[in-house]
Formats: structure tokens, sequence, C-alpha cells
């Protein structure tokens, strides 16, 4: 054996096994194809997975509420929420790269989560943006984060029940306030830039809310009328020339 | 409220939400061995590796209880296990809330209402479970080719997709609050206390540079909207 060939022979040792006859930077395309193996893989389990507990109480404990109930929810659901499904993997992709995209979407909480533990994991070794270091420490900072927010989050919900157990009655008045403060929450969390967005949308919404239409379309009518509003004020400053 | 809960607290349902964890914390797993294999090829030393593991933890816990403490105000309405689920897989409370509140709806009922029939939870778990996999069968299919999708958008127009996406996100919130804001002045001012409280604490992070504010602001915009609700029932 020449040195040469002893030398692509230690260069190669990683990708010989799953990907004989690559060269050059075969250890980055052994990492990518890895990473879409075991990232289609694990998302094609947890999406059987995801209709296994509404499968099961529909039609083991016997309580299904019908496809039209069905339909309906997932559709008006769908209305303003199915443009994300699209846009939030695409928007992403840039910082995430392909491992980090797989993980984030399963392990969820993207914004206020892995995007934050992916780039201090980046910044924290001083790799430049886009580069094959960064993407890989984006991925060690993701899956870290991943394992403690679950650890995080089960001691949490098996205290939370016991702790729901002990609720003193102000704090359960409080719970009856929940869904207006986290609605407006998240409402502030994406008009703050553009407050007046914000509350352009909560007349428009009052106003529909209040029109005599059939109820199940009144989101997607909202979200309509907002997106249509917006870019018209978009439009008018001039923000939109690409 | 309390029957609804105790069936949806029951073990089956235990059962799913440690299968749904254990998934999760088998691909972060897997990728942290996927990354481990690749680091020096990416020109990370070993300390990189411990330094890159060290700031995901340092960062992740801030996130973490900001999450856990608008989840166990999900407890109350859907149960333990389904909440972890959901926080577990797609996990934004956000969106799980408005999925649970509009499944609630379709069946005719508001969420957290006295009399929740079971077959309204049902509902709540099929728009919340299907509703979900959106996200999962798109990266799923497409993360492959996301990279010339992306280009393609980039060039067309990306000012006008992020100014729909925008635009969608705050009309569906701005409905959903107003369709619970509606319910007694209390939750009007729940609704605005928590608006005004996200917005004035965003804009302060900013301002100041304070990225461990924008990982709480959400969890103290639905305390404070939350307290201040309740503390007008005694006023008003």
């Amino acid at each position: 054996m020449s040195n040469a060939a002893e030398q692509s022979q230690v260069v190669l040792n990683n990708a010989v096994s799953e990907a004989p006859g690559i060269a050059g930077s075969s250890s980055m395309d052994l990492f990518y194809q890895r990473s879409h193996f075991w990232g289609r893989l694990t998302l094609f389990i947890i999406i059987i997975m995801s209709l296994m507990p509404p499968l099961y109480i529909s039609f083991v404990m016997d309580a299904h509420p019908g496809w039209g109930v069905i339909g309906a929810g997932i559709l008006g659901y769908a209305s303003f929420i199915g443009i994300m499904w699209i846009l939030e993997p695409i928007t992403y992709y840039p910082t995430l790269g392909v491992a980090g995209t797989y993980l984030a979407f399963l392990t969820g909480n993207i914004a206020n989560m892995c995007l934050p533990c992916s780039s201090a994991a980046q910044k924290a070794v001083g790799a430049e943006p886009g580069s094959q270091k960064a993407e890989v420490a984006g991925v060690f900072g993701i899956a870290v984060a991943s394992l403690t927010n679950i650890i995080i989050l089960v001691i949490m919900i098996l205290g939370g029940t016991y702790f729901i157990s002990i609720l003193p009655p102000f704090v359960e008045g409080m719970f009856g306030f929940v869904l207006p403060a986290i609605f407006g929450a998240v409402l502030g969390q994406f008009a703050y830039r553009t407050p007046k967005y914000g509350i352009i949308a909560l007349v428009i919404g009052m106003a529909v809310l209040f029109a005599p239409i059939f109820s199940l379309i009144k989101i997607p009518i909202c979200v309509a009328l907002t997106i249509a509003v917006v870019l018209f004020m978009e439009k008018q400053k001039g923000n939109l020339n690409g | 409220m309390g029957d609804i809960l105790q069936i949806a607290n029951s073990t089956v349902f235990w059962v799913f939400a440690f299968i749904i964890v254990a998934i999760v914390a088998f691909q972060a797993i897997v990728f942290l061995w996927i990354a481990s294999r690749s680091a020096g090829d990416a020109g990370m030393n070993p300390t990189e590796v411990k330094t890159a593991i060290r700031a995901g933890f340092i960062s992740s816990i801030g996130p973490s209880f900001g999450i856990a403490i608008i989840l166990v105000s999900l407890i109350a309405l859907i149960g333990s296990p389904i909440t972890l689920m959901r926080v577990g897989i797609i996990g934004s409370a956000a969106t799980e809330s408005s999925a649970a509140s509009i499944g609630a709806s379709a069946f005719g009922v508001e969420l957290g209402a006295d009399a929740f029939p079971i077959e309204a939870l049902a509902a709540v778990m099929w728009t919340m479970f299907i509703g979900g996999t959106g996200w999962l069968i798109v990266t799923m299919l497409f993360t492959k080719s996301l990279g010339r999708t992306q280009e393609k958008i980039q060039k067309h127009n990306p000012k006008i997709m992020a100014a729909i996406a925008l635009a969608a996100m705050i009309g569906a919130f701005a409905y959903l609050a107003s369709q619970q804001m509606i319910t007694s002045l209390s939750h009007t001012i729940a609704g605005i206390v928590a608006v005004a409280a996200m917005i004035v604490m965003m804009k302060y992070a900013d301002h100041r540079n304070l990225s461990w504010l924008k990982e709480w602001a959400l969890g103290f915009a639905l305390l404070i909207g939350m307290t201040t609700g309740y503390l007008t029932t005694f006023i008003l």
C-alpha cells in the first residue's frame, strides 16, 4: 500500500462503509446523508404517533365527535396556521440548516428556544454564519436544548399536576383569564414593531366577530382582511418594492 | 370540567405522551451522535464541541422555564399528558391553545366550560394533533429541496412573503383575542393589558438588547394579563 492510498484511506475512513466512492468533502456528505435519513425517519414515526391519541379517543373510548366537526376544527385552524406550515420551515432553514430543521420542527419552540440556542452555540465557537462549522455547532446547541427542555417540562408537568391540586382559589380565579391573556400576549409579540397593525387587526376582529356571517369562516375572513390592509399600508410606505 | 380532566389525565394518554417524548429525546441523541462524528470534518475541535454543548444548555434554561409557565395554564384546560405531547412535538403554547379553542368551538362549546363532553375533548385533540402534523409533513418531505425553494421566494419578493406571514398571524390572534375579550369587561382588560405588556417588554428588550427578556416576555405578559384581569373582578 502506497502512502497516497493510505492517506485517502484515512480520509475516507468514516465514509467508506455507507458512501463508498465519494471523494473530497465526503464526510460532510455523510453528515447530510445521515441527517436526512434520521430526520425523515423520526419525523415519519412522530406523524404516525400523532394519529394515535385522536384515533384512540374517537374509536376506543367511543367518543367520536363526527367527521364534520373534526373537519371544521382542522379547517378553521389551518386557515391561519396552514400558511405557517410552509413559510416557517422556509423562513428558518437558512439559520437552522438541514439537521437543525429536522431537530427544531420535531421539538418545537423554534423562535423562542431552538433559534437562540443554535446561534448561541455558533457564536460560542466563533463559527461564520452559513459555514459547515456553524451548521454542526448549531446542531449541538439545538439537540442539547431539546433534551434540557424535555427534562424541565417533564419535571414541571409532574409537579404541575400536584400544583393544580393544591391551588389556592385566587390562582384558579386568575386562570379564568388565561385565554385572553395568551392571545393578547401573542398578538403583542407579533405586532410590537408596528403596534398600529395590532390595533387595526383588533378592530377588524371585533367587526368580523359581530358581523352576521357563518362563524366557521370568521377567522379566515379576519386573516384575509388583515393581510389586505397590511399589504396595502406597506405598499403605501413603499416597503414592498423587492 | 373535573370529569373531562380525569379522562384527559388517564393512563393511556400518559403512555402516548411517554412514547412521543421518548422519540423526541431519541432524535436529539441521534443528532448529537451525527454531529460528533462530523465535528472534526467541519473544523470543530473537541473543546469547541464542549463549548457549543454548554452554550446550548445555558441558553435553553430560560426559554424552557418560560414555556413551563404557560404550560401549567394549559394543564387546567386539557390535562397534563396532552399538554406534554403538544408542547413536546410542535410545542408552542400559543398555537396549541388556539387549536384547542378552535376545536372546542367546532364542537359548539367553549374551552374550559363547565359542560364539556368527552366528544368535545376528542374534537380538540383531532384539531391539535392533525393540525400539528402540517409542519412535520412539510419538514419531512421538503427539507431536501428547501434550499432551492428558498432561493426562488427570495428572488421573487421576500418582503411580500414576510408581510403576508406577519399579517396572517396578527389577524388570527386579533380575532382569537377579540373573541375572548367580549366575554366580560375583566376579560377585555386582561387581553389589552397582555398586549400592552408584551409590546412594552419587547420594545424595551430591543432597545437594551436584552435577549433574556424576549425569552421570558410571553410568560410575563401572560401573568400580568391574568393578574390584572382577576384583580379587576374585585372593582368591577
